[in-house]
Protein backbone atom coordinates (compact mmCIF):
# COMPACT_ATOMS: atom_id res chain seq x y z
CA UNK A 1 0.00 0.00 0.00
CA UNK A 2 1.68 3.54 -1.19
CA UNK A 3 0.36 5.83 1.39
CA UNK A 4 2.13 8.75 -0.84
CA UNK A 5 -0.53 8.06 -3.82
CA UNK A 6 -3.21 7.71 -1.52
CA UNK A 7 -2.52 10.82 0.04
CA UNK A 8 -2.03 12.11 -3.57
CA UNK A 9 -5.93 10.57 -4.25
CA UNK A 10 -7.34 11.65 -1.22
CA UNK A 11 -6.61 15.61 -2.45
CA UNK A 12 -7.70 15.36 -5.73
CA UNK A 13 -10.75 13.74 -4.38
CA UNK A 14 -13.46 16.61 -4.90
CA UNK A 15 -16.27 15.93 -2.55
CA UNK A 16 -19.70 17.07 -3.67
CA UNK A 17 -21.87 18.00 -0.78
CA UNK A 18 -24.78 20.67 -0.34
CA UNK A 19 -24.88 23.97 0.54
CA UNK A 20 -24.44 24.83 3.96
CA UNK A 21 -27.37 27.19 4.88
CA UNK A 22 -28.47 28.97 7.80
CA UNK A 23 -31.31 26.63 8.14
CA UNK A 24 -28.53 24.22 9.12
CA UNK A 25 -27.62 26.32 12.42
CA UNK A 26 -30.61 26.20 13.56
CA UNK A 27 -31.75 22.91 12.84
CA UNK A 28 -31.20 20.79 16.04
CA UNK A 29 -29.64 20.55 19.40
CA UNK A 30 -25.98 19.96 19.86
CA UNK A 31 -24.95 16.86 21.23
CA UNK A 32 -21.81 16.13 22.17
CA UNK A 33 -21.48 13.88 25.33
CA UNK A 34 -21.83 16.79 27.61
CA UNK A 35 -24.56 18.30 25.57
CA UNK A 36 -26.57 14.62 25.74
CA UNK A 37 -25.64 15.16 30.28
CA UNK A 38 -26.40 18.60 30.40
CA UNK A 39 -30.23 17.67 28.46
CA UNK A 40 -30.35 14.13 31.27
CA UNK A 41 -29.80 16.35 33.58
CA UNK A 42 -32.20 19.09 32.73
CA UNK A 43 -34.55 16.74 32.39
CA UNK A 44 -33.78 15.65 36.19
CA UNK A 45 -33.56 18.65 37.53
CA UNK A 46 -37.48 19.18 36.49
CA UNK A 47 -38.38 15.95 38.25
CA UNK A 48 -36.36 16.88 41.64
CA UNK A 49 -38.05 19.94 41.39
CA UNK A 50 -41.29 18.46 41.93
CA UNK A 51 -40.54 15.99 43.91
CA UNK A 52 -39.19 18.96 46.17
CA UNK A 53 -42.55 20.50 45.99
CA UNK A 54 -44.09 17.50 46.64
CA UNK A 55 -42.13 17.22 49.81
CA UNK A 56 -43.62 20.42 51.29
CA UNK A 57 -46.96 19.29 51.78
CA UNK A 58 -46.07 15.53 52.83
CA UNK A 59 -47.20 17.11 56.45
CA UNK A 60 -50.32 18.07 55.03
CA UNK A 61 -50.80 14.17 53.23
CA UNK A 62 -49.65 12.39 56.03
CA UNK A 63 -51.33 14.34 58.90
CA UNK A 64 -48.23 15.41 60.92
CA UNK A 65 -48.39 16.29 64.58
CA UNK A 66 -47.36 19.88 65.28
CA UNK A 67 -44.24 18.27 67.42
CA UNK A 68 -43.38 16.19 64.08
CA UNK A 69 -44.13 18.82 61.69
CA UNK A 70 -41.47 21.25 63.43
CA UNK A 71 -38.98 18.23 62.90
CA UNK A 72 -39.76 17.55 59.04
CA UNK A 73 -39.55 21.54 58.90
CA UNK A 74 -35.96 21.34 59.82
CA UNK A 75 -35.17 18.65 58.06
CA UNK A 76 -37.04 20.08 54.50
CA UNK A 77 -34.67 23.22 55.07
CA UNK A 78 -31.46 20.76 55.58
CA UNK A 79 -32.96 19.16 52.15
CA UNK A 80 -33.34 23.09 50.49
CA UNK A 81 -30.25 23.98 51.53
CA UNK A 82 -28.22 21.21 50.30
CA UNK A 83 -30.84 21.04 46.68
CA UNK A 84 -29.84 24.56 46.12
CA UNK A 85 -26.37 24.34 46.19
CA UNK A 86 -26.70 21.47 43.52
CA UNK A 87 -29.06 23.54 41.51
CA UNK A 88 -26.27 26.04 41.55
CA UNK A 89 -23.47 24.22 40.15
CA UNK A 90 -26.13 22.40 37.87
CA UNK A 91 -26.67 26.15 36.33
CA UNK A 92 -23.39 26.95 36.24
CA UNK A 93 -22.10 23.36 34.34
CA UNK A 94 -25.57 24.22 32.31
CA UNK A 95 -24.47 27.53 31.16
CA UNK A 96 -20.63 26.79 30.86
CA UNK A 97 -19.86 26.68 27.14
CA UNK A 98 -16.96 24.78 26.08
CA UNK A 99 -14.10 25.41 23.89
CA UNK A 100 -13.78 23.10 21.00
CA UNK A 101 -10.89 24.72 19.41
CA UNK A 102 -8.76 24.08 22.28
CA UNK A 103 -5.73 20.94 21.00
CA UNK A 104 -7.56 17.15 21.68
CA UNK A 105 -6.12 16.42 24.41
CA UNK A 106 -6.68 19.36 26.14
CA UNK A 107 -10.56 19.04 24.87
CA UNK A 108 -11.44 15.91 25.98
CA UNK A 109 -10.06 16.25 29.46
CA UNK A 110 -11.88 19.17 30.06
CA UNK A 111 -14.88 16.98 28.79
CA UNK A 112 -13.59 13.95 31.12
CA UNK A 113 -13.29 15.95 34.35
CA UNK A 114 -16.05 17.92 33.74
CA UNK A 115 -18.46 15.33 32.98
CA UNK A 116 -17.14 13.14 36.73
CA UNK A 117 -17.23 16.22 38.32
CA UNK A 118 -21.38 16.40 37.81
CA UNK A 119 -21.64 13.21 37.98
CA UNK A 120 -19.94 12.44 41.37
CA UNK A 121 -21.91 15.86 42.48
CA UNK A 122 -24.95 14.27 41.75
CA UNK A 123 -24.39 11.26 43.57
CA UNK A 124 -23.06 12.88 46.64
CA UNK A 125 -26.52 14.67 46.66
CA UNK A 126 -28.51 11.62 46.23
CA UNK A 127 -26.60 10.40 49.40
CA UNK A 128 -27.18 12.95 51.49
CA UNK A 129 -30.67 13.58 50.85
CA UNK A 130 -31.41 9.68 50.96
CA UNK A 131 -30.10 9.66 55.04
CA UNK A 132 -32.31 12.45 55.25
CA UNK A 133 -34.60 11.55 54.58
CA UNK A 134 -33.62 8.34 56.15
CA UNK A 135 -33.22 9.48 59.32
CA UNK A 136 -36.43 11.73 59.27
CA UNK A 137 -38.52 8.46 58.69
CA UNK A 138 -36.75 6.78 61.49
CA UNK A 139 -38.18 9.83 63.73
CA UNK A 140 -41.17 10.15 62.23
CA UNK A 141 -41.59 5.97 62.94
CA UNK A 142 -41.03 6.34 66.55
CA UNK A 143 -42.85 9.59 67.08
CA UNK A 144 -46.26 7.56 66.13
CA UNK A 145 -45.17 4.19 67.09
CA UNK A 146 -43.03 5.12 69.88
CA UNK A 147 -43.96 2.32 72.12
CA UNK A 148 -44.10 -0.32 69.44
CA UNK A 149 -40.45 0.64 68.41
CA UNK A 150 -39.04 0.90 71.81
CA UNK A 151 -40.24 -2.99 72.71
CA UNK A 152 -39.11 -4.05 69.37
CA UNK A 153 -35.88 -2.69 69.71
CA UNK A 154 -35.50 -4.11 73.32
CA UNK A 155 -36.31 -7.64 71.81
CA UNK A 156 -33.55 -7.02 68.96
CA UNK A 157 -29.58 -7.60 69.52
CA UNK A 158 -27.17 -3.89 68.63
CA UNK A 159 -25.58 -6.07 66.44
CA UNK A 160 -28.82 -6.63 64.75
CA UNK A 161 -29.55 -3.48 64.04
CA UNK A 162 -25.89 -2.10 63.27
CA UNK A 163 -26.06 -4.64 60.42
CA UNK A 164 -29.33 -3.31 59.18
CA UNK A 165 -28.77 0.29 59.55
CA UNK A 166 -25.50 -0.96 56.96
CA UNK A 167 -27.50 -2.81 54.93
CA UNK A 168 -29.95 0.51 53.96
CA UNK A 169 -26.70 2.53 53.28
CA UNK A 170 -25.20 0.40 51.14
CA UNK A 171 -28.60 -0.19 49.23
CA UNK A 172 -28.75 3.71 48.81
CA UNK A 173 -25.21 3.23 47.78
CA UNK A 174 -25.40 1.03 45.34
CA UNK A 175 -28.68 1.82 44.16
CA UNK A 176 -27.44 5.81 43.29
CA UNK A 177 -24.03 3.74 41.64
CA UNK A 178 -26.11 1.83 39.26
CA UNK A 179 -28.49 4.65 38.71
CA UNK A 180 -25.64 7.00 37.56
CA UNK A 181 -24.06 4.28 35.48
CA UNK A 182 -26.92 3.24 33.94
CA UNK A 183 -28.02 6.59 33.12
CA UNK A 184 -24.71 8.55 32.67
CA UNK A 185 -22.13 6.30 32.96
CA UNK A 186 -21.51 5.17 29.11
CA UNK A 187 -20.27 8.40 28.14
CA UNK A 188 -17.90 8.55 30.51
CA UNK A 189 -16.53 5.11 29.74
CA UNK A 190 -16.85 5.67 26.41
CA UNK A 191 -14.36 9.68 26.83
CA UNK A 192 -12.57 7.59 29.32
CA UNK A 193 -11.40 5.07 26.13
CA UNK A 194 -10.54 8.05 23.81
CA UNK A 195 -8.31 9.54 26.55
CA UNK A 196 -6.69 6.78 27.22
CA UNK A 197 -6.09 6.13 23.64
CA UNK A 198 -4.53 9.52 23.13
CA UNK A 199 -2.61 9.20 26.02
CA UNK A 200 -1.19 5.75 25.28
CA UNK A 201 2.92 5.95 24.16
CA UNK B 1 -25.12 39.32 13.79
CA UNK B 2 -26.74 38.65 9.95
CA UNK B 3 -23.36 39.87 8.74
CA UNK B 4 -21.52 37.27 11.03
CA UNK B 5 -23.66 34.19 9.85
CA UNK B 6 -23.35 35.23 5.86
CA UNK B 7 -19.58 35.77 6.59
CA UNK B 8 -19.36 32.22 8.64
CA UNK B 9 -21.60 30.67 5.90
CA UNK B 10 -19.23 31.87 3.03
CA UNK B 11 -15.78 30.26 4.97
CA UNK B 12 -17.52 27.26 5.55
CA UNK B 13 -18.57 26.81 2.29
CA UNK B 14 -15.28 27.16 0.65
CA UNK B 15 -14.06 24.91 3.05
CA UNK B 16 -17.31 22.06 3.71
CA UNK B 17 -15.29 19.30 1.49
CA UNK B 18 -13.34 19.11 5.39
CA UNK B 19 -16.40 18.44 7.15
CA UNK B 20 -17.57 15.94 4.49
CA UNK B 21 -14.44 14.57 4.71
CA UNK B 22 -14.48 13.98 8.55
CA UNK B 23 -17.83 13.04 8.68
CA UNK B 24 -16.90 10.15 5.64
CA UNK B 25 -13.94 9.42 7.85
CA UNK B 26 -15.96 8.90 11.04
CA UNK B 27 -18.83 7.49 10.09
CA UNK B 28 -20.15 4.60 8.23
CA UNK B 29 -23.60 5.36 6.87
CA UNK B 30 -24.71 7.88 4.94
CA UNK B 31 -27.64 8.75 7.89
CA UNK B 32 -24.99 9.05 10.97
CA UNK B 33 -23.03 10.99 8.79
CA UNK B 34 -24.85 13.48 7.82
CA UNK B 35 -25.52 13.99 11.18
CA UNK B 36 -22.36 14.22 12.31
CA UNK B 37 -22.18 17.09 9.47
CA UNK B 38 -24.82 18.63 10.92
CA UNK B 39 -22.93 18.51 14.18
CA UNK B 40 -19.88 20.01 13.35
CA UNK B 41 -21.24 22.90 11.55
CA UNK B 42 -23.40 23.92 14.68
CA UNK B 43 -20.26 23.50 16.90
CA UNK B 44 -17.99 25.52 14.66
CA UNK B 45 -21.10 28.32 14.80
CA UNK B 46 -21.17 28.13 18.36
CA UNK B 47 -17.36 28.26 18.26
CA UNK B 48 -16.92 30.93 15.87
CA UNK B 49 -17.37 34.26 18.00
CA UNK B 50 -13.72 32.16 19.37
CA UNK B 51 -11.79 32.27 16.14
CA UNK B 52 -9.65 35.58 16.37
CA UNK B 53 -8.22 35.10 13.19
CA UNK B 54 -4.76 34.61 13.71
CA UNK B 55 -4.55 31.42 11.92
CA UNK B 56 -6.34 30.64 8.65
CA UNK B 57 -9.69 29.43 8.94
CA UNK B 58 -9.52 25.96 7.42
CA UNK B 59 -6.18 25.36 10.45
CA UNK B 60 -8.96 26.55 13.21
CA UNK B 61 -12.07 24.61 11.32
CA UNK B 62 -9.61 21.01 11.34
CA UNK B 63 -9.82 20.82 15.15
CA UNK B 64 -13.51 21.78 15.92
CA UNK B 65 -14.73 19.78 13.82
CA UNK B 66 -12.06 16.75 15.23
CA UNK B 67 -12.65 17.36 18.29
CA UNK B 68 -16.25 17.33 17.52
CA UNK B 69 -16.25 13.74 15.64
CA UNK B 70 -13.87 12.34 18.25
CA UNK B 71 -16.15 12.94 20.80
CA UNK B 72 -19.58 12.32 18.60
CA UNK B 73 -21.33 9.17 19.25
CA UNK B 74 -23.67 7.69 16.66
CA UNK B 75 -27.61 6.50 17.19
CA UNK B 76 -27.27 3.48 19.61
CA UNK B 77 -29.94 2.34 17.50
CA UNK B 78 -28.61 1.98 14.53
CA UNK B 79 -26.49 -0.85 13.52
CA UNK B 80 -22.93 -1.12 12.91
CA UNK B 81 -22.30 -2.56 9.06
CA UNK B 82 -19.74 -5.37 9.51
CA UNK B 83 -20.11 -6.62 5.89
CA UNK B 84 -16.70 -7.20 4.67
CA UNK B 85 -15.26 -4.78 2.39
CA UNK B 86 -15.03 -6.69 -0.86
CA UNK B 87 -18.83 -7.24 -0.30
CA UNK B 88 -19.69 -3.94 -0.48
CA UNK B 89 -17.81 -2.47 -2.95
CA UNK B 90 -18.21 -3.56 -6.67
CA UNK B 91 -14.92 -5.04 -8.31
CA UNK B 92 -16.52 -5.10 -11.95
CA UNK B 93 -15.40 -1.33 -13.39
CA UNK B 94 -11.87 -1.25 -13.88
CA UNK B 95 -11.38 2.30 -15.61
CA UNK B 96 -8.93 4.33 -13.56
CA UNK B 97 -11.43 7.27 -12.11
CA UNK B 98 -13.31 4.48 -10.99
CA UNK B 99 -9.91 2.85 -9.30
CA UNK B 100 -9.40 5.32 -7.47
CA UNK B 101 -12.70 5.82 -6.06
CA UNK B 102 -12.66 2.39 -5.58
CA UNK B 103 -9.64 2.98 -3.47
CA UNK B 104 -10.69 6.09 -1.38
CA UNK B 105 -13.82 3.84 -1.18
CA UNK B 106 -12.40 1.07 0.80
CA UNK B 107 -9.86 3.42 2.83
CA UNK B 108 -13.13 5.00 3.95
CA UNK B 109 -14.44 1.42 4.98
CA UNK B 110 -11.28 0.30 6.27
CA UNK B 111 -10.73 3.54 8.78
CA UNK B 112 -14.12 2.29 10.51
CA UNK B 113 -12.00 -0.17 12.30
CA UNK B 114 -9.77 2.48 13.42
CA UNK B 115 -10.49 4.24 16.89
CA UNK B 116 -10.91 7.86 17.12
CA UNK B 117 -7.55 8.94 17.59
CA UNK B 118 -6.20 6.38 14.86
CA UNK B 119 -8.80 8.28 12.78
CA UNK B 120 -7.89 11.76 13.61
CA UNK B 121 -3.93 11.00 12.80
CA UNK B 122 -4.83 9.06 9.18
CA UNK B 123 -6.79 12.16 8.31
CA UNK B 124 -4.53 14.63 9.45
CA UNK B 125 -1.73 12.90 7.66
CA UNK B 126 -3.88 12.79 4.63
CA UNK B 127 -4.19 16.78 4.75
CA UNK B 128 -0.74 17.17 4.14
CA UNK B 129 -0.23 18.14 7.88
CA UNK B 130 3.20 17.72 8.98
CA UNK B 131 3.92 15.49 12.23
CA UNK B 132 4.24 18.88 13.75
CA UNK B 133 1.06 20.03 13.06
CA UNK B 134 -0.74 17.00 13.82
CA UNK B 135 1.22 17.18 17.26
CA UNK B 136 -0.33 20.44 18.13
CA UNK B 137 -4.01 19.48 16.71
CA UNK B 138 -4.01 15.98 19.23
CA UNK B 139 -2.00 17.99 22.04
CA UNK B 140 0.90 15.32 21.84
CA UNK B 141 4.32 15.61 21.49
CA UNK B 142 5.81 15.00 18.32
CA UNK B 143 7.54 12.29 18.56
CA UNK B 144 4.47 10.57 19.93
CA UNK B 145 2.52 11.96 16.49
CA UNK B 146 4.92 10.31 14.63
CA UNK B 147 5.24 6.85 16.32
CA UNK B 148 1.66 6.81 16.92
CA UNK B 149 1.20 7.54 12.97
CA UNK B 150 3.25 4.83 11.92
CA UNK B 151 1.86 2.29 14.15
CA UNK B 152 -1.79 3.56 12.43
CA UNK B 153 -0.50 2.99 9.33
CA UNK B 154 0.65 0.03 10.15
CA UNK B 155 -2.79 -1.50 11.15
CA UNK B 156 -4.74 0.48 8.19
CA UNK B 157 -2.31 -2.13 6.08
CA UNK B 158 -3.54 -4.82 7.92
CA UNK B 159 -6.78 -4.49 8.02
CA UNK B 160 -7.33 -3.61 4.12
CA UNK B 161 -5.04 -7.02 3.62
CA UNK B 162 -7.42 -8.86 6.15
CA UNK B 163 -10.19 -7.75 4.16
CA UNK B 164 -9.05 -8.92 0.76
CA UNK B 165 -7.64 -5.95 -1.06
CA UNK B 166 -4.43 -4.67 -1.25
CA UNK B 167 -3.38 -1.35 -3.00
Amino acid sequence: MNFDQLKDEWNKDEVTSNHVSENMLKMKEAHTPIDSIRKKMKHEFFGQLISLLFLAFVPKIFGFTDELKNIYILFYAIICGFMAYYFFKFYVFYKHSYDLSMDSRKNLLWFYYEMRLNLELYKALTYIVGFILLSFSAIALFAIKGDFLTKLLSKLSITYIAINAVVTILLIGVITELWAKFYYGKYLKRIKAIVDSIDEE
Amino acid sequence: MLETQQAFLQQINENKGIIHKVSKMYMDNTLDQEDLFQEIVMQLWKAYPSFKGTSKFSTWMYRVALNTAIVFFKKDSRKIDKTPLNEQIDLADSSDSHEKEEKLAYLYKAVQELNQIEKALIFLFLENQSHREIAQNLGITEINARVKLNRTKEKLQQIIKKNGYEF
